[in-house]
């Protein structure tokens, strides 16, 4: 268990990782019964599937799931993160996670 | 080296024999050379004054320069055979022979010599309208020494040509201005030891420069309705007098004194009226200003707070004042202060271009801008910066982030989150910074980690500004020495000593009462009385305290108590953290050249 990555990702950083769990900081545009839409923080569109209903999503969450592929995601759980997040700034925090200069870190 | 400078030739004869109704001759911008340049000690005034002979190769003649272009003969811009084109001038009569007065000029270069070989165009001239009035033994220019003739300035009768407000003098007693009302008092009575009376006056303003003038008892009745601002009016036949400095900061050495026999007449000719003359200075260049001096603006106003009142502590008379917050697009803002009438009058709801003209600037929170009596404010003027002011403000400035000069953001100067000067705590004591004798300032962000418990606050005077310790007396009253008054319940102020730590290093910093506010969440009041009704209420309270983050600015000073000298850190500013802009500073600064 102590294995358990989820790295930060964004869509366009979804291939590196197939098969694998993820996080993916995003914002919600469509609701569409077990897939939804949602846009990541370098604004492509990646579809979440399995994103229970069970509680109320925020406009904005960071959803921890499994990359089926490129565009997919299988949720397992996602934890809200309000309505207002400023997005740019994630996909920085995301992108320097990824620099090798702080590899040592991530 | 040496360029081949045409002169206008022919010009100088023709400038001293033009007759009025010849204006295209004064703005002509004919090209002279100045043969010699010499100062002249003015025995008016303390300003020197420089008379040139100015040539055209053909003939020369004498030319005063306007006190404004002093600089440039002391800058050598211009000196000994400098060829320039005159651009603005006018001329004056004194003992029968015209003089030029340069206003303005642009320097083309200097010659290696006199060009041509000119002679003196020295002759009397015949005046064109005799003086209807009677002329006073008036002592004329301080340039020639001797005679008491009658100056009349030539090119002056009414209708067209007018007379620049630079050029008035005590000694010029036939000219017209024509002027814009820039800014009207109210009208003032005063009453001293030598009488009474009311007063207004007026600052008037044309392309030469700003002049102010005044009328007392009569001549308030007379014009102080007439007078509006923002008209444009032809004015004649005030006095001139020496400029009373004290009541005015116009950079003008005279002032107009309106009386019985002055003229004021509307100016109905749309052409060619005096605009007001800017000097912006961009919102993110404020802090180069020193404070009190006065300056100009233009920005969007972002925030209009309501109208407000305080006692003045001077004069302890109720004054309105009214914030307004603009921002420019050098991306800050700043808080400008109107006050009485003017901020009782603002009544602009939606987010107005207003250019503000000689607003003085104070250093309250870094830099702030008042509205004093020779201000003038202007919304929505017919301007280009106004303009593009507005099409930037909806396209992108209404949802910028301003760096600010009054708050407690990012900015310069003492008192503010200086983001530029954060400082590690341990950067702060390896610098030993406050060891001089001067207060240093530094901003540092970090952690209260312990709150000294014994002492968090003491018993204040409750009336309105004085914040002394008051002493509980036998009676059960608690006493102001200062306000030499009892009260039934002091008003507990905080007084905090904090262990504060960031990643490096510990330090001891002192707080006062609004640091006291934002670290508890309650006045001092309320806390003490819950230390006494509720100890383990009190103890969360405390206890919740601890261990939140703030950004701080702080003085580090010296301090003797009981012969030991320790620097001691002093909170100015104590501010909670806004987590999305700290983020952004951390990323901008992995972004930057640091990280590498």
């Amino acid at each position: 268990m102590s294995d358990q990555r989820s790295p930060r990702v964004n869509s366009a950083r979804l291939p590196n990782y197939l098969g694998q769990t993820v996080r993916l900081t995003c914002k919600i545009l469509k609701l569409q019964g077990d897939r939804t839409i949602v846009q990541a923080s370098d604004g492509g569109e990646v579809a979440v599937i399995q994103l229970s209903g069970k509680s109320a999503l925020d406009p904005y969450v960071e959803i921890v799931g499994r990359v089926e592929d490129a565009q997919t995601i299988k949720a397992m759980t996602s934890i809200n993160m309000g309505d207002n997040l400023d997005m740019k700034l994630v996909n920085d925090c995301v992108e320097l996670t990824h620099d090798p200069r702080f590899a040592s870190m991530f | 080296m040496d360029t081949e400078f045409t002169l206008t030739s022919g010009i100088i004869s023709r400038l001293i024999h033009a007759q009025g109704g010849e204006n295209d001759l004064w703005t002509s911008g004919p090209t002279l050379q100045f043969i010699s340049i010499k100062k002249v000690p003015s025995t008016s005034s303390p300003v020197d004054r420089y008379r040139i002979i100015v040539s055209d190769g053909e003939k020369y003649t004498q030319a005063m320069l306007a006190t404004q272009l002093n600089q440039m003969v002391t800058d050598e811009a211009i000196g000994r055979h400098t060829v320039a084109r005159i651009d603005k001038l006018t001329c004056n009569v004194v003992q029968q022979r015209r003089l030029i007065i340069i206003l303005g000029i642009t320097v083309l270069g200097k010659a290696s010599d006199k060009i041509g070989n000119p002679d003196n165009i020295d002759i009397p001239i015949a005046v064109a309208n005799p003086t209807a009035a009677p002329a006073p033994a008036v002592a004329q220019q301080p340039i020639h020494q001797a005679g008491a003739p009658r100056p009349q300035a030539v090119p002056n009768n009414r209708g067209p040509v007018v007379f620049p407000i630079e050029g008035l003098s005590p000694y010029s007693n036939k000219w017209t201005i024509k002027a814009r009302v820039t800014q009207k008092s109210d009208i003032r009575q005063w009453s001293n030891n030598r009488g009474e009376g009311q007063l207004f006056n007026v600052t008037l303003m044309d392309e030469s420069g700003e002049i102010r003038a005044t009328g007392f008892n009569q001549a308030v009745k007379d014009f102080y309705d007439k007078l509006q601002e923002g008209k444009v009016y032809y004015i004649s036949k005030a006095r001139v007098n020496l400029a009373k400095k004290k009541f005015s900061n116009l950079p003008n050495e005279y002032e107009l004194a309106l009386e019985k026999n002055t003229e004021i007449e509307e100016c109905l000719d749309q052409s060619n009226l005096p605009t007001v003359k800017y000097n912006f200075i961009p919102l993110s260049n404020l802090e180069s200003i020193e404070k009190d001096a006065t300056c100009d603006v233009i920005g969007v106003v972002k925030e209009a707070s309501a109208l407000g009142e305080i006692v003045s502590k001077t004069t302890h008379r109720e004054l309105k004042k009214r914030e307004l917050t603009i921002v420019d697009r050098s991306g800050y803002s700043v808080r400008v202060t109107l006050w009485g009438k003017q901020a009782e009058q603002y009544e602009h709801h939606d987010q107005p271009v207003v250019a503000f003209k000689g607003v003085r600037v104070g250093d309250f929170g870094g830099r702030s801008l008042s509205m004093i009596s020779t201000s003038m404010m202007n919304a929505n003027p017919d301007i280009p910066e106004a303009h593009a002011l507005k099409g930037w403000f909806s396209a992108t400035g209404s949802t910028e982030n301003f760096q600010s000069h009054s708050n407690a953001m990012p900015s310069v100067s003492s008192g503010t989150f200086n983001r530029a000067e954060v400082r590690t705590l341990s950067d702060v004591k390896e610098s030993q910074l406050g060891q001089s004798d001067k207060p240093e300032y530094f901003s540092s962000r970090a952690t209260i980690v312990h709150i000294k418990a014994d002492n968090i606050s003491y018993p204040a005077c409750p009336s309105e500004g004085c914040n002394k310790k008051v002493t509980e007396g036998a009676d059960g009253q608690w006493k102001c020495e200062k306000c030499d008054r009892s009260y039934e319940k002091p008003e507990h102020r905080y007084i905090m000593s904090m262990s504060v730590a960031d990643h490096t290093e510990q330090a001891w910093f002192q707080g006062f009462n609004d640091v006291g506010l934002a670290v508890f969440g309650m006045p001092a009041n309320d806390l003490v009385e819950l230390r006494e009704r509720d100890d383990a209420a009190y103890n969360a309270v405390m206890h919740k305290a601890t261990c939140n983050t703030f950004n701080f600015s702080c003085r580090a000073k010296q301090d003797t108590y009981n012969e030991q000298t320790r620097v001691r850190y002093g909170i100015t500013r104590i501010m909670p953290l806004n987590y999305l802009e700290e983020a952004c500073v951390m990323r901008d600064l992995l972004h930057s050249d640091w990280a590498r």
